[in-house]
């Protein structure tokens, strides 16, 4: 794979950038605990940037409001490739419980239908759910982004005998 | 001044000597889990009636439910859930519960969904679809319903009700 051997650049230390899209700030507290030193996210190199153009990895969160719309678009433009996503929390996953409001977009799956319509590629999104995710949770689908550790969920489909 | 930084110096580094590392490792150790934190629920499937209440009050709609031909599917989605365990609350089979599972990170949606498939027991007269089949038993089991009428649509329970009363009140038919 090219995205495999390219992300072994970025395995060294990974710079990431918050992209708040209408949060509720409670995941994006969460993401700030996760770099605290009780935690400890800089044990793998991670660094807050202020730049997109400087970031590897974006930290998402939020349902995407309809005004932060372009913003986003432009952010994620902006991101140099291989772009990796990590959304984080109930409601950049699938829209949490703004499922189905008239101001929202309904989280990252439907953001992605409208960058592949604008050109925008994206490599590789890692879903972290929780509400609000915890810095664990965080850390873990962060280094799953990475290839660190493997993926713990599946579809799971159980049939009532009767 | 020099005496002063040094002062403080030296009470920052007895605070943290005091203290020492708080550094949880977390990959490779254990989590921070405490006893009452609320994880991703899990459906017993051996309990589930099929009932929807845990449908009905999921506020994200999380948990969803979709009527097909011969199945009535409970659909989890956990990358909605604000696990908030109402579900677990309100079940009355008790066959939700709240799990201590958060690492939950996936980089496909399809991995997050929990399906849950009960058989749709059909009307004897009519064949219309009348509910799950699990929750028809567990009626039978806690109520002391006649077995003529639990296979039956509300309509054609009506009908048969109707035309027992009024033999019994002497009409010809």
């Amino acid at each position: 794979m090219k995205l495999d051997e390219k992300l072994k650049n970025i395995r060294r230390s990974p710079w990431v950038f918050h992209l708040n899209s209408g949060s509720c700030n409670a995941c994006d507290i969460e993401i700030l605990d996760a770099l605290t030193p009780y935690f400890d996210a800089e044990r793998f190199g991670v660094k807050l940037v202020a730049s997109p153009r400087h970031a590897d990895v974006i930290l998402f969160t939020g349902p995407v409001t309809r005004e932060v719309l372009p913003k986003v678009i432009r952010t994620l433009n902006a991101v140099p490739r291989p772009r990796i996503v990590v959304a984080i929390g109930s409601c950049a996953v699938g829209g949490g419980i703004w499922w189905n409001t008239y101001s929202t977009i309904g989280g990252f799956p439907k953001l992605k239908e409208i960058l592949k319509e604008q050109g925008v590629e994206i490599d590789r999104v890692v879903y972290v759910p929780g509400c609000p995710a915890r810095p664990e949770a965080i850390i873990y689908g962060l280094l799953l982004a990475l290839g660190y550790v493997k993926q713990k969920v599946s579809k799971v489909t159980k049939v009532v005998e009767s | 001044m020099q005496v002063d930084k040094i002062a403080k110096l030296t009470k920052i580094v007895t605070i943290g000597l005091k203290t020492g590392r708080v550094t949880i490792k977390y990959p490779f150790g254990a989590p921070l889990v405490t006893e009452s934190f609320r994880g991703a629920i899990s459906i017993d499937n051996t309990k589930c009636w099929g009932c929807g209440a845990c449908v009905l009050i999921c506020p994200p709609n999380a948990l969803s439910m979709k009527f097909e031909k011969d199945n009535i599917i409970i659909e989890y989605f956990k990358g909605r859930c604000i696990f908030c365990g109402m579900c677990a609350d309100v079940c009355p089979a008790n066959a939700i519960s709240v799990t201590k599972e958060f690492e939950l990170a996936s980089t496909d949606l399809e991995d997050l969904k929990e399906y849950v498939i009960h058989r749709t027991s059909k009307c004897s007269i009519c064949g219309k679809p009348i509910g799950p089949t699990s929750e028809l038993r567990s009626v039978i089991k806690s109520q002391p319903v006649s077995e003529e009428y639990i296979n039956l649509c509300s309509d054609c329970r009506k009908k048969l009700f109707a035309k027992a009363i009024s033999i019994r009140f002497g009409a010809s038919t």
